[in-house]
């Protein structure tokens, strides 16, 4: 669930984007390319065609199914999507380390993945 | 002894969406266990089944209905769902009219099912 | 053997039903707070079949009143029977 609470801004393109605590959008509808890539500045990521694609899979599964997913869903909605090379967890974990399900959401526009830790 | 069993976890889940939130609390809950990796069944009992019908739009307020979760449970490799027969005759529906899949079971196999499962929570 | 527990009154919810229908052959159930309405004579006939395998909470019973007026089928048990029932069970499964 996306917070109302503004904790931060990030400042795009002359736009001043609230962040929650956690840094995920307040407002899913500022969500931009742009937006995507000042937030993975902030991760120390340059985002490539391979994070964009992952990042449209992100998005496409949100409108269908309102949530953002936790990583099993996210590596299966990737694989049906760009194939069963990409569907697996080392290669989302290579491009959105840490915790791909939230850095790769967050990036998305989307609210944090309800159903992981 | 090393029991068989089919998943993990069985949720029983036995009331509609909007109304309560239980449904939803329900769908949270078998959702977490899949994500860590647990199998789990869903058992739609009661006014349970209602759940599962096609058509459900968002409420009068517009708050969320639990159509588009329910369509995601394939996602998450929840695809055990589980159907109380009798309950579904009882609102006048058949199979035809649920969203999903589903397998029907009789009064004699609804008895079995906490048995052959890990762990049941009832919503 | 799992235990099941009911803690509504089947005369004002249905829920009985569901743990009814939910119930192994040697599955028990337990009726607490509200439910032990149901080990009253004239509703325990509800829990028909149960013989041997329906308790009722003796605390829940006092509290209402009913300790005394249970069916003398059904079998009250105090909160260390409570214990003892589930420890007996592999697992417990709540109604309510």
């Amino acid at each position: 669930m996306a917070t109302t609470a503004i904790a931060r801004v990030v400042e795009v393109e002359g736009e001043r984007i609230g962040l929650d605590p956690e840094g995920y959008l307040v407002d899913l509808a500022d969500w931009s390319p742009a937006v995507a890539f000042a937030l993975a500045e902030e991760e120390g990521l340059s985002l490539t065609d391979e994070h964009w694609e992952v990042i449209e899979v992100l998005r496409s599964f949100y409108d269908r199914f309102e949530m953002a997913p936790a990583m099993r869903p996210l590596v299966k909605a990737v694989g049906q999507a760009l194939g069963p090379e990409k569907g697996r967890s080392i290669h989302l974990m290579r491009l959105f380390p840490g915790s791909p399900a939230k850095v790769a959401a967050r990036l998305a526009g989307l609210p944090k993945p309800t159903h992981c830790l | 002894m090393s029991a068989p069993f089919p998943s993990d976890l069985l949720v029983i889940l036995r009331h509609g969406s909007h109304g309560t939130n239980w449904l939803r609390e329900g769908l949270d809950a078998a959702l977490v266990a899949a994500a860590f990796g647990r199998g789990v069944s869903l058992l739609f009992m009661g006014e349970g089944v209602t759940a599962l019908l096609r058509d459900q739009q968002v409420g009068p307020l517009g708050q969320k209905g639990t159509s588009a979760t329910l369509e995601m449970l394939a996602m998450y490799d929840i695809e055990t769902l589980l159907v109380e027969e009798a309950a579904l005759e009882r609102f006048g529906l058949t199979a035809a009219d649920l969203m999903l899949p589903v397998r029907l079971l009789s009064a004699e196999a609804i008895a079995a099912q906490p048995g052959a499962h890990r762990l049941v929570l009832t919503f | 053997m799992l235990l099941h527990i009911l803690n509504r009154s089947p005369a004002t919810s249905r829920v009985y039903q569901q743990a009814l229908v939910s119930m192994a052959p040697e599955d028990r159930l337990l009726l607490i707070e509200d439910g032990v309405q149901g080990a009253l004579p004239q509703l325990v006939r509800y829990f028909d079949g149960l013989q041997g395998r329906l308790f009722a909470l003796r605390e829940d019973l006092v509290a209402r009143g009913l300790e005394g007026r249970c069916e003398a089928s059904v079998q009250v048990v105090d909160v260390d029977g409570f214990v003892a029932l589930t420890e007996e069970a592999e697992r417990t499964v709540s109604w309510y």
